[in-house]
């Protein structure tokens, strides 16, 4: 997942004034925060909302005595969104903050610092002598700030390296966790036992209530892994392996914490319970998958159907997962794995089907809330911690942070060697101790020791204070020396992300053979059942839930396509720099982006307005810088629809543009372009202008024919001139969006290795014949440049405006 | 182990091939019932026309390429030994007993497996992955799903990347540095389950 953290501040050693500024909003925020919620009566329902403060009546500072109050105070009024907002606002900007400090987060991982915050914040609330408000209410921490960190990585969960390793991860997320609540909760109650020391208090302990103890500290906390293991980049399969057990275990801690809650009360637990135990887990994990995965497969088939009313596309998705995981809780099945699931199960279908513009908002609404959920998380954390109620007792505490470390260590030791005889790739023993050092205990844990009732459990308040030093151990010293320890030794780091055409196309390639292979060893592995699957999504589950033609995209194409346009996207970024990278004229994305219609003028519109004078000239500059080897004549291109902005949904033909520029610049290196082509049979003027007039308006002729070309009347589209002579230009076609002609384009790259007709840019030499004026075009020089095309037959379209014509259609 | 020794008997040059190959006792028994298995008429060696009895490799893309990879150039059977040899390629590299400088390159080692994959696209043996040869492939890959161009851009794309010595084709060092990314041990091995 990519790091949430910014990028670092520039400043050295001196703040300038806005760091001062920011540091003067930051301690301005955590008074007001700390201070003016003291004023409200608190709210009747605690379940809700964070701060619950009683009242001073603070508002009374305020007041002023008029006859009439012209101006009022309602704190009570706005309370409880206040209070929301100025912890988020409180949150967001630590978040800045922390980055302004030089060196800091290299060394302190970010958690760290907001627990500390956290500290502060709820010592200032203490200091200032009120009620420290609940703030990791269970309901508010499972309900509200959880699920969007869960689906954050649910979504955007690398489903491959998942799947490959998803034996390994179930074994460590169900075994592990059994092993470390029984090991933890066993001893613990030994520990107690025997304990002369404290006769009192610690014999009371039943072996229920220490297992149940044990169940909730020994799972693996993903809100913690993700903010830790984000900062240090190791390599993909650590990272799936530790942040997949976190989210696997989630199944098996709501198993067993209801299982001992429950029977806590009645003192034993017997056969039966146990194996009723079993059952349930399947159920929770199975049930919470299941209900993932349908609500996923509702969302996938409601985003079929969003191609007019694009703007609330994120919002399904998000609605969708939401109620997922709510109807998951309200079964007491796994919210998590629900989440999990409804994300990894929706994502391939739903990128299929909406927007580009969609697509990013999904992904920066869910980084962005899940950002601010965790930085809230491990705020309250500290705030929590200096709430208390504390009990402190030595013993228990000491023991519990031993114990946990231990058992981590022997079981995911033990659980390798298990698992290595059935792996292909083993893993080290410096594999295993990252994934040991790497389970972290987190405010899940907290949140269900906080759930616990005071009555039935009189050791809440051990089981807390216990809890939370683990938690604090974990976060700060486990997460402080993972960094430093990952480098000491030299753990494989995670590898640039960028995938090349041939990695996919080869690794495909390989996935064929593999399966051929295992077949004819008559072994039905992985690769088989892999390939199973992939043969039955392809042919029911895509033409149902994938809208249009995109059903049929394999998948090379799709990633063929992402490619271009992130290339192209970069491109403009950069203003298009001088060093364009050689790409095929890519007419794969037309077609890819369009449905088969032809396409509504809606686009074109929109990219009009858009352009101003300044982009104009810096898109003049860069056809120009581009082409100058080639000595073409800027004669006419279409400016106002050159660049439109990358984001729209017309930006196909910009990936086009820019690559058949940059195909062109090469081709035409080798291409003897002065002429000595033979005649290619000229197109018909009536084929041609039926192109254009079914709106598509390329015009896209091989410059080896003659072309009667035909000015189309068609305001939507742009011919171009018709040559004599066949002359390579660089035709600037803006406007077709989709072209099933650009079949012939290759055609005729092959066929005609002497020029090209490219259909792009056009910029065509003026031709002799016809003045084609454009205002403000690039240069007229050289009219008789063999460039230019004359019109072989002058016809109707001789003196109309052609391509110039600023229109895509 | 006695059955298993008794059983090996049967097959010839059999603790050769488990030295050359790095295969157990146990993995040549199995192939060899394997093999056996696939030989439908008994004659101890393979043809083309028994491993297209296999269904699912028969609705393989590359099914044909990667039975002609059996074969070697002009042979028209295959004998159990050069079965185990192409088999061997896709050993799990951790599994290497380790050896000297003078025996040679395992057959599953990375240079190897790649050499093997290489192959598979290089029909005519020339040494190089040409463009047509990659449009082949990606044309069998894609099942008719796509348009004649999306190959061609595809094509062209994929050996401007990897093209180094620019002379429009892929050879086998080219290949082998595009794919240094990807964990072949891992991708091209498979678990010979005893």
């Amino acid at each position: 997942m990519p790091s949430r953290t910014g990028s670092h501040s520039p400043t050295g050693i001196g703040k300038s004034l806005p760091e001062r500024g920011l540091l003067l909003l930051m301690v301005l925020v955590l008074l007001e925060g700390s201070v003016i919620p003291l004023g409200a009566a608190s709210s009747p329902d605690t379940g809700h909302q964070k701060n619950v403060d009683n009242h001073k009546a603070e508002g009374e500072k305020n007041h002023t005595k008029k006859a009439f109050p012209v101006l009022d105070l309602d704190y009570r009024h706005i309370q409880t969104p206040f209070e929301i907002s100025l912890w988020v606002l409180l949150a967001s900007v630590m978040k800045l903050g922390f980055h302004m400090i030089p060196r800091l987060p290299g060394i302190v991982p970010e958690s760290c610092l907001l627990i500390t915050v956290g500290l502060l914040v709820g010592g200032l609330i203490k200091l200032a002598g009120e009620k420290v408000p609940p703030v990791l209410d269970s309901q508010l921490f499972f309900l509200c700030l959880l699920p969007p960190i869960i689906l954050d990585a649910g979504y955007f969960l690398p489903i491959r390296p998942f799947m490959e390793n998803l034996g390994t991860i179930l074994m460590f997320a169900v075994v592990g966790t059994l092993w470390n609540a029984f090991f933890i909760g066993g001893l613990l109650y030994a520990v107690c036992q025997i304990q002369p020391a404290n006769p009192n208090e610690l014999h009371q302990l039943e072996i229920l209530p220490c297992l149940l103890f044990g169940s909730i500290i020994s799972a693996v906390d993903p809100v913690a892994v993700l903010a830790v293991f984000e900062e240090i980049h190791i390599n993909e399969l650590l990272h799936i392996l530790v942040f997949g057990e976190s989210l696997l275990n989630d199944a098996v801690t709501v198993v067993l914490y209801h299982l001992f809650e429950e029977y806590s009360a009645a003192g034993t637990v017997t056969v039966l319970d146990g194996f009723l135990g079993i059952i349930s887990f399947l159920v929770v994990s199975l049930g919470g998958i299941l209900v993932g995965a349908i609500y996923g497969i509702l969302a996938a088939f409601t985003s079929r159907f969003t191609s007019h009313t694009r703007v609330i596309e994120p919002l399904f998705v998000f609605v969708y997962s939401y109620m997922a995981y709510l109807s998951a809780e309200m079964f007491h099945l796994s919210g998590i794995m629900a989440l999990i699931a409804c994300g990894a199960v929706m994502r391939p279908y739903v990128e299929a089907n909406i927007s580009h513009k969609s697509h990013t908002t999904i992904k920066y609404f869910l980084k962005m809330w899940s950002s601010v959920s965790e930085t809230l998380i491990f705020i309250f954390l500290g705030v929590a911690t200096v709430d208390g109620p504390h009990h402190w007792n030595w013993t228990f505490v000491t023991v519990t942070v031993i114990l946990c470390l231990v058992s981590r260590v022997i079981g995911v030791v033990g659980l390798t060697c298990v698992i290595n005889k059935f792996r292909i790739v083993k893993l080290t023993t410096k594999d295993q101790f990252i994934v040991a050092y790497g389970g972290m205990r987190g405010a899940i844990a907290f949140s269900l020791g906080f759930l616990l009732k005071k009555e039935e459990f009189p050791m809440r308040e051990m089981f807390l204070t216990a809890i939370i030093t683990v938690i604090f151990f974990t976060v700060f010293v486990q997460g402080m020396t993972i960094k430093p320890l990952v480098e000491l030794l030299a753990v494989k780091k995670k590898q640039e992300a960028k995938r090349s055409i041939n990695e996919e196309i080869h690794t495909q390639f390989l996935d064929h053979l593999l399966t051929g292979i295992e077949d004819i060893c008559g072994h039905y592995g992985h690769h088989h059942w892999k390939d199973k699957l992939n043969r039955f999504n392809k042919k029911y589950v895509k033409k149902c839930l994938i809208a249009g033609e995109r059903s049929k995209e394999p998948q090379l194409i799709a990633f063929y396509h992402k490619m271009e346009m992130k290339q192209a996207i970069d491109l403009v970024e950069s203003g298009g720099g001088v060093n364009l990278p050689s790409a095929v004229p890519s007419t794969v994305s037309m077609q890819n982006i369009q449905p088969k219609k032809p396409p509504p003028a809606k686009p074109v519109e929109k990219a009009l307005p858009k352009m101003t004078k300044g982009r104009e000239e810096e898109i003049r500059q860069i056809l120009r810088s581009n082409l100058q080897k080639t000595r073409q004549r800027l004669r006419s291109y279409n400016r106002h629809t050159l660049v439109a902005d990358p984001y729209e949904d017309g930006f196909s033909e910009l990936l086009i543009k820019k690559q058949k520029m940059i195909a062109l610049e090469k081709k035409i290196k080798d291409m003897n372009y002065y002429l000595t082509v033979p005649a290619a049979p000229p197109d018909s003027p009536t084929m041609c202008r039926a192109r254009l007039a079914s709106g598509r308006g390329t015009d896209f002729k091989p410059a080896q024919q003659q072309r009667g070309n035909k000015i189309s009347p068609d305001p939507q589209s742009y011919s171009s001139k018709p040559a004599m002579d066949r002359v390579p230009t660089i035709q600037v076609d803006l406007a077709s969006p989709q072209s099933p002609d650009s079949v012939n384009l290759m055609d005729e790259f092959r066929r005609a290795d002497q020029q090209e007709e490219d259909q792009g840019l056009t910029m065509k030499a003026p031709s002799g014949q016809s003045g084609f004026n454009r205002p403000g075009e690039a240069d007229r020089g050289r009219e008789q440049q063999k460039l230019t095309r004359c019109l072989s037959d002058p016809g109707p379209s001789a003196d109309e405006e052609e391509e110039e014509e600023p229109f895509l259609p | 182990m006695g059955s298993k020794s008794s059983s090996l008997n049967k097959i010839p040059n059999a603790q050769e091939l488990m030295q050359e190959t790095g295969f157990s006792a146990a993995h040549i028994l199995r192939l060899y019932e394997r093999f056996e298995f696939l030989d439908v008429d008994q004659m101890g060696e393979l043809r083309p026309e028994d491993f297209g009895a296999i269904r699912e490799l028969s609705m393989n893309p590359i099914g044909d390429r990667i039975i002609s990879a059996f074969f070697s150039p002009g042979k028209e059977t295959v004998d159990f030994a050069s079965f185990v040899r192409i088999l061997a390629h896709f050993r799990s590299t951790e599994t290497n007993r380790t050896r000297d400088g003078a025996q040679p390159e395992p057959a599953n080692s990375r240079t190897r497996k790649l050499k093997f994959a290489f192959q598979l696209y290089d029909q005519d043996r020339d040494g190089k992955i040409s463009r047509e040869e990659l449009l082949q492939v990606l044309r069998t890959m894609m099942e008719m799903q796509v348009t004649e161009e999306q190959l061609q851009s595809i094509a062209e794309r994929a050996i401007q990347e990897a093209d180094l010595d620019q002379d429009d084709a892929i050879s086998f060092d080219e290949f082998r540095k595009s794919m240094e990314k990807v964990d072949i041990d891992h991708k091209m091995s498979i678990r010979f389950l005893s």
